[in-house]
């Protein structure tokens, strides 16, 4: 676990240290304009022309500290953008990752169960469909639709009235987290507001991230419902709910879960482009910013903290793995 | 000999990418009360899928196409029996596992992988031994209410008694409303008029609509912290399936129970699927190979248990195999198949002394005798592909007495002498 | 050594007496195969798109000829008007911002994504199959290396080190190549390595190995062709894939300058028109639907192929 995350930061190390110093000096600069010559003394200043292994104890020293520099898109320190950003992206991953699980699960066992129906052919076509469609495109296909067409479900975080609400002194920011702040709040109209805002993005990552998962449900579902011990439940009189629900369904979910963790990765990456169709002021969108304006902080920033999470998203997997699959639990 | 079980004409099919795999082609076997029988045949023969047909519990891709399994289990009158191709999934799950059970070849992938030991063979008391369980369950509360005293706790545990009771209210409606179509069904059954035929198909219907469960118990089964009673019925399963764990030899149960499959040796774990097998305490008993992937002594073991249970709990024991020795030693009677054909049904002592089919005799005389440097005969060619099985009967073009009519029909079977009858054209009347 | 080697040749020959051969096995296996494939009818789906976008990239000069022989992936315009203009006979799928032609762009364009498709997987297929038979054959120190390696890289979420990875070598379709190339031969090494793994305790190595056939002649000879397949159906479902990130990246302004012949440089030039003005809101549909269009059809195509492949070559699906 912590050799794995060394191995994270020496990555995203390796990255930064790929960038012309002229560049990742910007880290170390707080707001204000500089001039083509002070970039030299700058460099010199904070070292970036140490050796390597000394620059990455200093940086490493630093986000111990807390100190990931100034990031130019959020014009604040690092830290500081990234407790505006974050609340919007974890709303964000709270509402599509059950939904996720839930429909690809539940699809795929409805596809095995019903196998060459005429359900089952519908599920698979969405599966292929699914995980062929690019996500920015789906995303701006919807977003056509609802919102060019029909005129609802607008981008962004929230609506101009929703602001308001937010920035009233009577009404406090709890976790920052809108839904969970409107409820906290009692305020029923802020709550829709940010659900109406939520819900094509939504949709968007939930239509693409859970084929993957049905697809694999699906196909080891069917390769489970054909072993032996199936017979061996039908043999004992259960009736095919229980077999379905008890006997099945947890062998199928093994594979399931070992690759969890990879559709995790690809929801990372749906999330920036996602939060970047749809105008929503999250992580995804302030490294999409930051991408294209050099923000070298940020960027940095970014890749570390979801490689940490996503180191910890795979110890989770890795969890839930030897709970389902006795066979594990000993090694 | 009272009939138990008898397959009529058995076909079952299996529809592969390459092909329908003809797996059976019309199997007819009868079980009587009280024998140990005996199937016997190549691996690929049939004899499992047919055992499995018996039970439908044939998976995907395969197919019953047509033939009757008749079961005599009712006790007032054995000679009517009830087709149960004909009826309903939901009655074939009260029937398997309580009336006939099975124990499968390779224990190892037989049982759940992902499932502990105590509730894979505890699954067959909840599933038809429920009621029982309830009883036992509130008989271990109300030990607890009498001894606490504390007001709180005594308020929890009545509570919980009380939808235990909600339990057994519910079990009884259906167990009354079960016994009633049922009889109706079995009133009704093999009766021709249009009427009754009409009222059967409606039976039928109902039957696979009745509701196990009321309404009431399966909110109370579904309610979180409310369906904690239910870990009150669990304990009294584990105390029932420590109590057969313990009558079937298993040392130290107490601990199996809470084991997985992978924990354990092979022999174990045909012992866990023999105790799942047995649980209800079947009639019948059908044991598909279950000790070919077996050491000689644990197979010896396995046969003993087998045996001991056929004297005490078992009434009739239906036993497929490829070992000849195997059948000698504890079948009454055999039936030989080869490639999804019944060839000859005799008692064991006849089969071996004067067999009668061309296969059959093959077959004893492949068998090693013991003697030191005896050479070991063999059937020449191979078991033919199922998919385009050769035409008349299945085995002419192995036979060595081979005729012309063996190319173009199917013999049909003849009752030699009592009990034992062939199915080969060599026997027939001129 | 000789000897053994006598033995199982004529074994071998009186095996091929003995069966009434009517058809070589492998032949029978063959149409076995391709009759599988053929009835399929998703994978015939899957091979028409791949095969008319092939036609379309070699046909490319003649589809859609180039104003610049010297530069064909810039894409002509018609003067600086910002907004779009809907399809017409001198545009057949109109045009986008600054009256870059759509059709010339996706034409080309088709050229452009078969050669990122191609060079990342082809390379990455190359260091896979060099790392992860290396690995897996040998084992030991070595192995251990390039696992925790691969680990380390499975342990970051792809699209996200890609993004950095770009800024960091400077935007452009080169680096987006480049980086696919880095982040992506971990996956197969460790295919080809697992494969190898489960090949090399067979009873036909161990037997190739103690009549001392050389490891590199037991790795191209006998393990590779095995493990091949399934290898082969993962790249073809890759070059999709890896399209697919190209474009996503190119979405979010990481890849070609305006202009240039690319599905996913025109998908993220069409970001300012997906609402049109308010009396007619789907006005500028053509450029936003169109690329997007394309790219996903592309990606079909490759994924539709590959489950057919897996259908076919894999052992467990294919009696299904």
């Amino acid at each position: 676990m912590i050799l794995v995350l060394v191995g994270v930061s020496l990555i995203v190390f390796a990255i930064m240290m790929l960038i012309p110093e002229g560049q990742r000096v910007a880290i170390y600069v707080t707001g204000e304009k500089i001039r083509n010559e002070q970039i030299d003394s700058l460099i010199v200043k904070y070292g970036l022309r140490d050796p390597a292994p000394v620059q990455y104890f200093r940086w490493i020293k630093n986000i111990f500290k807390g100190d990931f520099g100034h990031s130019i898109t959020a014009s604040a320190p690092v830290i500081e953008g990234f407790k505006m950003y974050f609340p919007v992206t974890l709303e964000l991953v709270l509402y599509s990752t059950p939904l996720i699980i839930l429909v690809g699960i539940w699809l795929g066992t409805i596809g095995a169960v019903h196998k060459d129906k005429p359900i089952d052919h519908f599920t698979r076509i969405f599966a292929i469909v699914g995980y062929s469609l690019p996500t920015f495109w789906l995303g701006l296909m919807l977003m056509m639709f609802f919102y060019g067409l029909l005129g609802i479900f607008p981008p962004g975080t929230i609506s101009i009235v929703g602001k308001d609400i937010l920035y009233n002194p009577e009404y406090h920011q709890y976790t920052r987290i809108l839904t969970i702040d409107a409820i906290l709040n009692g305020n029923w109209r802020m709550f829709w507001d940010a659900i109406y805002h939520l819900t094509l993005p939504t949709i968007n990552l939930v239509l693409l991230s859970s084929a993957l998962i049905m697809r694999l449900m699906r196909s080891s579902m069917i390769d489970a419902l054909g072993q032996d011990y199936i017979r061996t439940a039908m043999a004992k009189g259960a009736d095919k709910k229980t077999i379905y629900n008890t006997h099945a369904r947890r062998n199928a979910l093994i594979p399931v879960i070992t690759i969890s963790g990879l559709m995790f990765a690809g929801l990372m990456g749906g999330m920036v482009i996602t939060e970047t169709i749809f105008a929503r002021k999250g992580i995804g969108l302030w490294m999409a910013r930051a991408a294209t304006q050099l923000d070298v902080a940020a960027i940095m920033f970014n890749v570390l903290f979801l490689g940490v999470v996503f180191v910890v998203i795979n110890l989770i997997v890795d969890l839930i793995y030897a709970w389902v699959d006795p066979r594990i639990r000993l090694t | 000999m009272e009939k138990l079980v008898e397959a009529e004409e058995l076909r079952t099919n299996f529809y592969t990418f390459e092909g329908v795999v003809k797996a059976l082609n019309g199997v007819s076997l009868v079980v009587n009360n009280g024998e140990t029988y005996g199937l016997v045949g190549e691996s690929g023969c049939g004899k499992s899928v047919s055992v499995r047909s018996m039970m439908r519990i044939v998976q995907a891709p395969g197919k019953i196409e047509e033939g009757k399994v008749v079961l005599f289990f009712n006790e007032k009158d054995r000679n009517k029996g009830i087709d149960i191709l004909k009826r309903s999934e939901a009655y074939m799950q009260s029937i398997r596992g309580n009336d006939i059970s099975m124990i499968f070849q390779e224990a190892g992938t037989a049982l759940n992988p992902v499932l502990s030991i105590g509730f894979q063979v505890g699954e067959s008391f909840l599933l038809h031994r429920r009621g029982e369980m309830i009883k036992l369950a509130v008989k271990t509360l109300d030990k607890k209410i009498d001894e606490n005293s504390n007001s709180l706790f005594r308020m929890w545990r009545k509570f919980h008694k009380r939808l235990l009771q909600n339990e057994t209210d519910d079990l009884e409606r259906y167990k009354t409303e079960i016994v009633k179509i049922d009889s109706d069904l079995y009133r009704t059954e093999g009766k021709t008029d249009s009427k009754s035929l009409e009222k059967h198909k409606r039976l039928l219907v109902n039957r696979e609509r009745l509701n196990k469960q009321g309404l009431k118990v399966r909110l109370q089964l579904k309610t979180p912290i409310i369906r904690r009673y239910v870990r009150r019925i669990n304990a009294a399963v584990r105390e029932k399936v420590i109590e057969l764990l313990t009558d079937l030899g298993v040392p130290n149960p107490g601990n199996i129970v809470d084991r997985y499959p992978h924990e354990l040796s092979g022999g174990m774990q045909q012992r866990i699927v023999i105790s799942i097998a047995l649980a209800c305490n079947p009639t019948l008993l059908i044991a598909d190979e279950p000790t070919s992937n077996l050491d000689v002594t644990i197979q010896a073991q396995i046969l003993d248990l087998i045996r001991q249970l056929k004297k005490t709990q078992i009434s009739s024991v239906l036993f497929i195999t490829h070992d000849l020795g195997v059948v000698a030693e504890i079948c009454d009677r055999v039936t030989v198949m080869y490639a999804g054909d019944t060839c000859e049904t005799a008692s064991v002592k006849d089969l071996f002394k004067e067999p009668m089919h061309p296969y059959t005799k093959g077959l004893l005389k492949s068998v090693p005798k013991g003697e030191i440097g005896e050479k070991l005969q063999t059937i020449p060619g191979t078991v033919p592909n199922l998919i385009t099985p050769p035409s008349g009967c299945r085995f002419h073009p192995r036979c060595p007495d081979v005729m012309e009519i063996c190319k173009s029909q199917k013999p049909e079977m003849l009752m030699m002498k009592d009990g034992h009858s062939v199915a080969c054209h060599l026997y027939r009347k001129k | 050594m000789n000897s053994v080697n006598n033995e199982n040749s004529t074994s071998a020959i009186n095996v091929d007496y003995e069966q009434p051969v009517s058809q070589h096995p492998a032949l029978t296996e063959a149409i076995f195969t391709v009759k599988r494939f053929i009835k399929n009818p998703l994978s015939i789906i899957g091979l028409t798109i791949i095969l008319v976008f092939t036609l379309i990239a070699i046909f490319a000069p003649f589809l859609a000829p180039p104003e610049n022989e010297r530069d064909p992936y810039r894409i002509p315009h018609d003067g600086w008007t910002i907004s779009p203009s809907p399809p017409s006979a001198d545009h057949p799928f109109g045009t986008m911002e600054q009256q870059y032609d759509i059709f010339y762009g996706i034409i080309w364009g088709t050229r452009s994504a078969f050669k990122i498709g191609f060079s990342v997987v082809l390379i990455n297929l190359i260091i896979g199959v060099i790392l992860g038979s290396i690995a897996g054959y040998y084992g030991g120190l070595f192995d251990e290396i390039i696992m925790r390696i691969t680990d380390m890289f499975y342990a970051l979420p792809f699209l996200v080190v890609a993004m950095a990875l770009v800024v960091a070598l400077g935007r452009g379709l080169q680096s987006i190549i480049i980086v696919m190339i880095i982040l992506g031969w971990p996956t197969y090494t460790r295919m080809i390595r697992g494969d190898i793994l489960t090949i090399r305790e067979k009873d036909y190595i161990l037997a190739a190995r103690a009549s001392g056939t050389s490891d590199l002649k037991i790795i191209i000879r006998h393990i590779l062709p095995n493990s091949v397949y399934s290898v082969l159906i993962v790249a073809s479902m890759n070059i999709g894939a890896t399209v697919l990130t190209a474009a996503a990246l190119s979405f979010l302004g990481l890849g070609a300058e305006t202009g240039y012949a690319d599905w996913g440089q025109m998908v993220s030039m069409c970001r300012n028109w997906i609402v049109g003005p308010p009396d007619a809101r789907l006005a500028y549909w053509y450029v936003v639907f169109i690329p997007g269009f394309v790219i996903a059809l592309f990606v079909l195509g490759w994924n539709l192929l590959g489950d057919a492949a897996r259908d076919v070559f894999d052992p467990k699906m294919r009696r299904k």
